[in-house]
């Protein structure tokens, strides 16, 4: 069956997403002194950020820090008890029904309809967006999440990180401007994590802006261009995150691996601050500049080791040191 | 409208590839119409059997029993006449609910009656639970029996009769009564069983959310599955005609007035299961909100029984609730051919269905707090 010709986009031809590519710095989301309050918890506690076109966004945070509830109000589905959202231009929630069809929304633990063929969703979603897709559109759109093979399965028997797959085809339905990913990948499995990864890269490739929460240090660190780590409604740090890396993770830390408490005491008498955790010695080198010298120098002190290597701090210790607790499956541990 | 095509589209191939909802959509009603179709149909009113202990054994006693037996109301059970069988004991080691005992010397006494003794009595006993409907009908087979044996022996002749006018336009038999309740029934059940679990389970599995990011309104949503449950329901009531009729040989046929009491009874029935949507947070709690308030009204609005037969606060009860309008109504419409009532009883049902629709539209929130 030939494929029809696209019905045209609402939005002019300068913002569609695929002439977009690198138009950084205009804000497709701003908000500004949000704040979100029950009875019983302040939810969004006064919290200011822009998304630039193009972007990939991310809330990181853990599970209760609010994520949830800022996107839900830029999603037009919550209302704010303070302050202002603006999304494409439109203040949120009460102008949402004008983007809507500019924006696609993958919701936190997002469930397909059981009973419903992915190829079927993807055609009841497109028709619910008066955006009616011919049979090669359908099959375009399920090709770019890779269901292809799992098109004509019913819902109910796909994996779960297929489901959600299925969940940003519908989202894509649309050809949106601005997607948002509420914690896509909670609960998959490690290699079904890493190909949402990809597919979220690829679509950030296609110009697309993502708001994209999780709680999950590593998937901030790999997928977003901007980070902002909530903790208790508040963004605590905001930043690319090798900005964030560089202003709070402590530099690169030296493992010289095997070394020992005889190791350590060597580099002490040798002026090295050093700190010794269980065999190894570990050697913290704030600025990156210091590294090459600092190598040369453990180099020339004589100990006994089995192997030496640099370790790069990760988004894991700049949480550690912002919040002062490690986040394991979004829950703040001791 | 293009929207609400989808919706209906992409929900009814949920919902009918769902086996527990096709069943109780489709093949639950016919069910229920072979079952109590075979019970009531097959020889009109049911016969209650009737024990009898004829320790007389004679022409008399036989003649009596002949004569009970010619009632049709109940089947003959005998009763050993041994003296040395004990009535009383013999019923309650076999359980039985009704027992005559006709007395030893009852043909003496009915001789000495026609010659002319005026004080001759013999008593048959009738044994059994006067609260029960059986007792009831075996007590008139009884004594309509006795009593012509009374006028027999003063050798009356009948004065008052009774004779049988049909109150229907045709001749109808037990089915035809019967199925615009099981259409009821189902207009009750599935719309609004249907709609109560379906709200529950789109708030748990953030469908509503979900949904309210689309351009689908929530009046869209109502009427696409308003829509559907109209067109399942008039697939299930063309399977329960077709089974009435050809397995019943029903007269009873769908009329015009019968035709928009369906579609105003999905209508309704929906929006209600809606409104009790409002209230449920998980389908557990939906399925025991739709059970509560779905069982009693089935029975109460003369879905399986008539209401006339009810006491009468429980009739005033029936007046209250929406399903009876569309039980009396289809009855009124296609077995009493009376549509000025069965119009007006759509009224009414149109009437709950506007209410229920106002308030399920305004209280089901998609959105969060």
């Amino acid at each position: 069956m030939a494929a029809r010709t696209r019905p045209k986009t609402p939005w002019p031809d300068a913002l569609s997403p695929g002439s977009r590519g690198g138009d950084l710095g205009e804000h497709v989301i701003e908000v500004h002194g949000l704040v979100k309050r029950y009875p019983d918890i302040t939810a969004v506690d006064g919290i200011d950020f822009e998304v630039n076109r193009g972007e990939v966004f991310s809330l990181l945070g853990p599970n209760g820090a609010g994520k949830t509830t800022t996107v839900e109000i830029l999603e037009g589905l919550r209302d704010p008890t303070e302050g202002e959202a603006r999304v494409l231009g439109v203040e949120v929630p009460s102008g949402y029904r004008r983007i809507r069809e500019r924006v696609g929304v993958v919701p936190q633990d997002f469930e397909p309809f059981d009973r419903l063929r992915p190829r079927e969703a993807v055609t009841y979603w497109a028709r619910l967006f008066d955006h009616p897709l011919s049979e090669g559109e359908v099959a375009g759109v399920i090709d770019t999440v890779g269901l292809t093979d799992r098109a004509d399965a019913f819902a109910l028997n796909l994996s779960g990180g297929e489901k959600r797959r299925l969940g940003i085809a519908m989202a894509l339905v649309g050809e949106p401007e601005l997607l948002f990913l509420d914690e896509p990948t909670t609960g998959l499995d490690p290699g079904a994590r890493r190909e949402l990864w990809t597919l979220i890269d690829d679509l950030k490739r296609k110009g697309r802006t993502i708001l994209l929460t999780t709680h999950y240090l590593d998937e901030a660190e790999q997928l977003a261009d901007d980070v902002a780590i909530m903790n208790h409604g508040k963004i605590v740090a905001r930043g690319s995150p090798s900005a964030l890396i560089s202003q709070y993770g402590g530099g690169t830390t030296v493992v010289l691996a095997g070394a020992g408490r005889g190791g350590y005491d060597a580099l002490v008498a040798r002026g090295v601050a050093a700190e010794l955790h269980g065999s190894d010695v570990l050697v913290h080198v704030p600025v990156a500049s210091q590294v090459r010298p600092m190598l040369a120098k453990l180099a020339s002190i004589d100990m006994p080791l089995t192997e030496i290597y640099t370790k790069r701090s990760t988004l894991e210790d700049v949480f550690l040191k912002l919040v002062g607790a490690r986040m394991e499956e979004g829950v703040l541990a001791a | 409208m293009k929207r609400i095509l989808a919706d209906v589209t992409a929900f009814g191939r949920q919902y009918l590839r769902s086996r527990v909802g096709t069943f109780f959509a489709l093949a639950f009603p016919v069910i229920l119409i072979l079952l109590f179709g075979s019970i009531f149909s097959s020889s009109g009113s049911p016969r209650v059997p009737l024990a009898v202990q004829d320790q007389d054994m004679s022409a008399a006693s036989r003649g009596f029993v002949q004569a009970l037996n010619n009632t049709t109301l109940i089947t003959y059970q005998a009763i050993p006449s041994d003296s040395t069988v004990n009535f009383t004991e013999y019923i309650r080691q076999h359980s039985i609910n009704v027992a005559l005992k006709i007395p030893k010397g009852f043909q003496a006494t009915l001789l000495q009656a026609e010659m002319g003794n005026t004080s001759a009595r013999v008593n048959v006993t009738l044994s059994g639970d006067p609260t029960q409907s059986s007792f009831g009908i075996a007590y008139s087979a009884v004594a309509a029996v006795a009593n012509g044996f009374n006028l027999k022996i003063a050798n009356a002749t009948e004065v008052v009769s009774v004779g049988e006018a049909p109150f229907t336009v045709q001749q109808f038999g037990y089915i035809d009564f019967f199925l615009p309740g099981i259409i009821g029934f189902t207009i009750l059940t599935t719309p609004m069983f249907g709609m109560t679990s379906i709200c529950a389970e789109y708030r748990t599995r953030r469908f509503f959310k979900l949904l309210a990011t689309t351009k689908l309104s929530k009046a869209e949503w109502l009427a696409a599955k308003v829509l559907f449950y109209v067109l399942l329901l008039f697939l299930s009531v063309a399977i329960m005609m077709l089974v009435g009729i050809g397995v019943f040989g029903m007269k009873a046929r769908l009329t015009p007035v019968a035709v928009l009491l369906i579609v105003a009874g999905a209508f309704e029935f929906t929006s209600l299961g809606m409104v009790l949507g409002i209230f449920v947070r998980d389908p557990g709690t939906g399925e025991a909100l739709a059970n509560a308030i779905g069982f009693p009204m089935m029975f109460l609005a003369g879905s399986f029984f008539p209401i006339d037969s009810m006491p009468s606060f429980l009739q005033t009860i029936a007046r209250a609730l929406p399903l009876t309008y569309i039980n009396e109504g289809l009855r009124a419409t296609m077995v009493l051919a009376n549509d000025a009532t069965a119009v007006t009883y759509l009224l009414i049902t149109l009437g709950f269905a506007v209410v229920f629709f106002a308030v399920g539209a305004r209280g089901l929130s998609w959105k969060s707090k």
